[in-house]
């Protein structure tokens, strides 16, 4: 298939370890990375329903004359073939329009925050507005470059839950690697995901291709948290109810985005994941 | 109601990804819920009327139908030669010293046409061979009429076997020994019998075969074999 | 927030599924009252602090006023609201043609702190435009809270448009007119109706703020047959004018986008000339409004000779305004050049021909205003409506009618791109519903694109490929590597015409041999118009998509001419 990710490339030490994950991320399952090199401190992503202007921070245009040629070298050593994005429509001049036809997109954990850079730090508005809105999963990557080589996948069972299911054994399926189901007891029992999934259809992808399914009790969040296996990519759902859906992504979403150094790929209440 | 993208996408005849702009758009009466897209049919059948679009959401009932329909179809586009010798019939000994004779006799045996349309039939396939002999060599000949035969109701070949090997002004100047008489209710199917029995008339081991004027079960399985290695 | 969701479901499902013009007229008055409240405030407040300055203004060092004013809203707009430059109503314009009118939400309020800090210091720009831009944002960003389709949310960004116009000048006309005729370009039943309530609503906002006060005041004008040649020749005057001042516009920005100082600098530098000039030549500081006011009542009482000079001094002030950092519109300052020129052609005539009996001073300069929006604008009718109306005159509506449409359609033979929609015609950006970019434009590649294809192998035998086209119906077969599925080239039946009725040559060559592999490719990411432009260009009537070096399908004409039709009649069909 012809599955694409969108980077936005920033020319620092950090930006490169971001970088690197996401072609690791490509690479897995067989997805195209796609660079942007910005070349002015802001971009518009328009959305079905809203149009986000992503601010970023200086560190995104530093030493731009380097920027590209970091950047090839960086898919050179990964052997991927290079892929830079340009911009095609501008709202004004300094304003580019960024397509939103990307399958996936990766992002640092904030774009405009300098404090963040580093540290595990929370999601930054910007990033969290991208989730609500994108119609694609976003790749949320750890601090510093790790590989990966399971998935772990937190299914709660709303229908978010579903779609990271779904995204789950997709990435499953393309990677080869294999897939631990995580699920957390709150209302309902076990026989009840069993059967969610049975409804769905999808009972014979996830014991074909998941290794295991964990319940936990409701009280052991955390230590769900620490089992999971350090070097798997989580894959969960973000959708938030009542008066924070606006301001958060969910509760269990912002604990697990600031206790968890893995990589997370989140799909937003926009996203529909067929297998 | 209630739809998919891509029910909606098939009952309308749009692409999914057009659905989705239309509805983002404004342009349907449709109303997007997560996944699914909301609508009033009788809205929606109104809207599909104004713009010239067809809308059929009885489809998907008869999708199964429309599949087993297709393939009915495309047996009338194709009808294996087997069953079109089947229908016509295998016939020994016909009486006939020329080309005429040969074929009004082989026409007056023939159960499946009717009596009155017979004389007429003689007619056109003498026409036919004046214009050009059928006889395509190595004793075969395979005359036909150049207008449907609109009287039938299947496509059928009648495979007729002279009594003696008459003279049929072939190409090669062999006396023909077998006819296959081809009569069809329209041209395209005439035309595909035609391919397909000149297909078969290339095989050596056929030619062979026809030569000891096997009974019509043993024919038509021939035929059968052939078509399975070949099949077109 | 989730109850007032709550209750706005109950009441969408009651009240507005039957039909969404209601919902539209609500939400239509709704914006129309905010952003006049915008517009208002930003006008009370303007008033304010122009009347604080005013007592500075003798000082010598008076001048760096708009110098401050250009630097701290340019500061403010790049870091703070970290917007673009500019006035703003091309952004608007293009939203509505390519995103459905969205805009983000900081455009509600930045163009009016911007546009106040440069204007309220001194600086030659108008306070419309960003009035328009946060109307329109702020109507954008109901439709968004109430999740509309693009095409109510446009509806929406008309109404805030309107409600601005009409409250600024309290002119509901004039604000439908300009709604209608420069930001959504088509005349639509279902649009129309929203968007004059929400006029109506943003000029009752402005009329119960300011309850006393039409912008300027109305005064009787006799206006005669003898006025009609004169008006003739202002027109002729009036496109001159108009196309010498967006020329101007557009040169100074440009001449200030190539130099390479920080933005501040050349906010300063551009706010300090403005400042020295507006020394000499008060009339050209500000928005003006005070100036069109007593040139409109007839006290004016600058020379002829100066008169001439404060055009021109008007037109470069209002350029080194807005070019060089300085945020706001060209709205007021076609006014006041426009009403100028009036005055300017009126003592002219009476020079030359003093006993020539013809209207007032006044009429004259209503006169010129119209010609000068109508000319830089090209929008005759909100030229016309407007100035009938904040002047309430319908006395000059004839002489009107003759200047708005000479000046508009000479200045459009000279310059055929208004200035609003010069930057989006020079990008390829204007789409005007209904017409031939906007359709192109909306249909994707990735619609139109035929994927049943048979692929073959380039290491297939032709006698094995020739049985492969005689099963199928297909006239194109693209050719992929063995293995790694990677696209080669493609084989056009038409032109394999020569080996395929050659028997002898089907075991002698394998595909790769016969393929084209210098066939023009599109990729998904191309717009339909660069496809098109492509197939023109080489005269075919298909082509592959490839992305990747994977093939994905092809386009064909056929189906471009079949989707091309079917989105002209959805688009222009009426609702």
């Amino acid at each position: 298939m012809n599955y694409k990710l969108l980077h936005i490339f920033r020319n620092t030490p950090f930006g490169r370890e971001t970088f690197l994950q996401s072609l690791y991320f490509c690479k897995t399952i067989n997805a195209f990375p796609v660079a942007y090199i910005p070349k002015s401190d802001k971009f518009l992503m328009y959305f079905s329903n809203d149009a986000v202007q992503v601010d970023l921070d200086q560190s995104y245009l530093a030493s731009p004359d380097t920027a590209r040629q970091h950047a090839e070298e960086l898919f050179d050593e990964m052997d991927i073939k290079p892929m830079f994005y340009e911009p095609k429509h501008f709202t004004a001049s300094s304003l580019p329009d960024v397509s939103t036809n990307f399958d996936y997109l990766c992002c640092p954990r904030s774009v405009s925050d300098l404090s963040s850079k580093i540290g595990l730090g929370h999601i930054g508005p910007r990033v969290r507005r991208i989730i609500k809105h994108a119609t694609f999963p976003v790749l949320i990557t750890s601090p510093v470059f790790k590989p990966w080589k399971g998935i772990s996948v937190f299914f709660g069972g709303s229908k978010n839950a579903l779609n990271a299911l779904n995204l789950g054994l997709k990435i499953a399926m393309s990677s080869g690697l294999p897939l631990d189901i995580y699920t957390l007891l709150e209302k309902n029992d076990e026989t009840y995901f069993r059967r969610l999934i049975q409804d769905h259809g999808l009972e014979e992808p996830v014991s074909q291709l998941s290794r295991q399914w964990i319940f936990y009790e409701k009280s052991e969040f955390d230590t769900m948290l620490y089992e999971v296996p350090h070097n798997s990519l989580i894959v969960l759902g973000a959708y938030g109810h009542g008066i924070i859906k606006d301001i958060l992504l969910g509760s269990k979403m912002e604990q697990i985005q600031s206790t968890v150094t893995n990589n997370l790929l989140i799909t937003g209440p926009n996203c529909i994941i067929s297998l | 109601m209630e739809l998919s993208v891509f029910e909606l996408s098939e009952y309308l005849g749009v692409v999914p990804d057009t659905i989705e702009r239309w509805v983002r758009q404004g342009k349907l009466p449709i109303s997007k819920k997560g996944a699914k897209y909301r609508f009033r049919l009788t809205e929606l059948e109104k809207w599909a009327s104004k713009h010239n679009i067809s809308l059929d959401i009885s489809k998907k009932k008869t999708a199964a139908k429309k599949i087993t329909g297709r393939e009915n179809q495309e047996n009338n586009d194709s009808i294996s030669l087997s069953t079109a010798v089947q229908n016509g019939g295998v016939y020994y000994d016909i009486q006939g010293k020329n080309v005429k004779d040969v074929l009004f006799s082989a026409v007056q045996n023939n159960p499946h046409i009717p009596d009155e349309f017979k004389s007429e039939l003689v007619q056109r396939l003498v026409e036919r061979e004046a214009a050009l002999s059928t006889g395509i060599g190595n004793g075969i000949a395979i005359p036909h009429p150049r207008e449907p035969a609109d009287f039938l109701s299947h496509p059928m070949i009648c495979v007729c076997f002279p009594e003696l090997p008459v003279d049929y002004d072939a190409l090669d100047h062999q006396p023909v020994f077998v006819l296959f008489l081809i009569l069809c209710p329209d041209l395209k199917l005439h035309l595909h019998l035609l391919s397909v029995l000149a297909f078969c008339l290339k095989d050596r081991d056929f030619m062979g075969f026809l030569n000891t004027r096997p009974d019509p079960l043993l024919l038509v399985k021939e035929i059968e074999r052939i078509q399975r290695t070949n099949p077109i | 927030m989730s109850k007032i969701k709550n209750w706005y479901k109950t009441l969408y499902q009651r009240l507005f599924h039957l039909d969404d013009r209601l919902l539209l007229i609500v939400a239509g008055s709704i914006a129309g009252i905010c952003s006049g409240l915008a517009a208002v405030a930003l006008r009370l407040s303007l008033e304010t602090v122009l009347e604080w300055l005013h007592g500075f203004r003798h000082y010598w060092w008076a001048f760096v006023f708009p110098a401050v004013g250009a630097l701290l809203s340019s500061l403010y707009l790049d870091k703070i609201a970290r917007e673009g430059a500019g006035h703003g109503v091309p952004e608007v314009i293009y939203s509505v043609s390519r995103y459905g009118g969205l805009l983000r939400f900081r455009s509600s309020y930045s163009r009016l702190i911007s546009s106040f800090l440069t204007i309220g210091s001194g600086g030659s720009a108008g306070p419309e435009a960003p009035v328009v831009m946060s109307g329109s944002a702020i109507g954008s960003n109901i439709a968004k809270f109430l999740g509309l389709n693009d095409r109510q949310r446009i509806t929406l960004v008309g109404c805030g448009t309107a409600g601005a116009i009409a409250s600024i000048f309290n002119a509901p006309i004039a604000g439908l007119v300009f709604a209608i005729e420069v930001i959504l370009g088509e005349w639509k039943f279902v649009n129309i109706i929203p968007i004059a309530i929400a006029a109506v609503a943003g000029a009752e906002v402005s009329q119960a703020i300011f309850p006393e006060q039409v912008l300027f005041n109305h005064q009787p004008f006799q206006v005669g047959a003898s006025d009609l040649l004169p008006s003739l020749c202002l027109a002729l005057g009036t496109a001159l004018i108009s196309v010498l001042f967006t020329k101007i516009l557009r040169r100074v920005r440009k001449t200030a986008g190539q130099l390479s100082f920080p933005l501040w600098i050349r906010a300063l530098i551009g706010g300090c000339t403005v400042g020295i000039i507006g020394m000499f030549l008060p009339v050209v500081l500000g928005e003006g409004y005070h100036f069109i006011q007593s040139m409109i009542s007839g006290t004016f009482s600058m020379g002829l000779f100066l008169t001439f000079v404060a055009i021109f001094a008007k037109i470069f002030a209002t350029a080194m305004t807005l070019g060089w950092g300085g945020s706001g519109g060209i709205f007021a300052p076609c006014l006041l050049i426009g009403s100028l020129s009036g005055i300017f052609f009126y003592k002219v005539l009476f020079v030359l021909f003093p006993s020539f009996e013809c209207a007032g001073q006044g009429a004259y300069a209503l006169l010129g205003m119209t010609g000068l929006i109508s000319g830089v604008m090209q929008a005759p009718l909100t030229g016309i409506f407007l100035i009938v109306e904040i002047t309430g005159g319908y006395e000059t509506i004839l002489p009107l009618i003759v200047v708005s449409s000479i000046s508009s359609t000479l200045s459009h033979y000279i310059e055929p791109a208004s200035f609003y929609f010069k930057e989006l015609i020079e990008r390829g950006q204007f789409l005007r519903p209904g017409t031939d970019e906007r359709i192109l434009s909306d249909l994707n590649v990735s619609e139109l694109i035929e994927t049943d294809y048979i692929t073959v192998s380039e290491n297939m035998v032709f006698r094995q490929f020739i049985d492969t086209v005689r099963m199928s119906q297909q006239n194109f077969f693209p050719v992929l590597e063995d293995g790694s599925d990677q696209y080669k080239g493609l084989i056009q039946i038409s032109s394999i015409r020569k080996y395929a009725l050659d028997p002898g040559m089907y075991d002698m060559i394998f595909l790769s041999q016969i393929m084209d592999t210098k066939v023009i490719s599109a990729s998904l990411e191309n717009d339909l118009q660069e496809v098109l432009d492509s197939m023109d260009i080489n005269r075919m009537d298909s082509i592959p998509v490839v992305e990747n070096d994977r093939f994905i399908g092809m386009i064909s004409k056929n189906r471009i001419l079949d989707l091309y039709r079917r989105e002209l009649i959805v688009q222009t069909s009426v609702h």
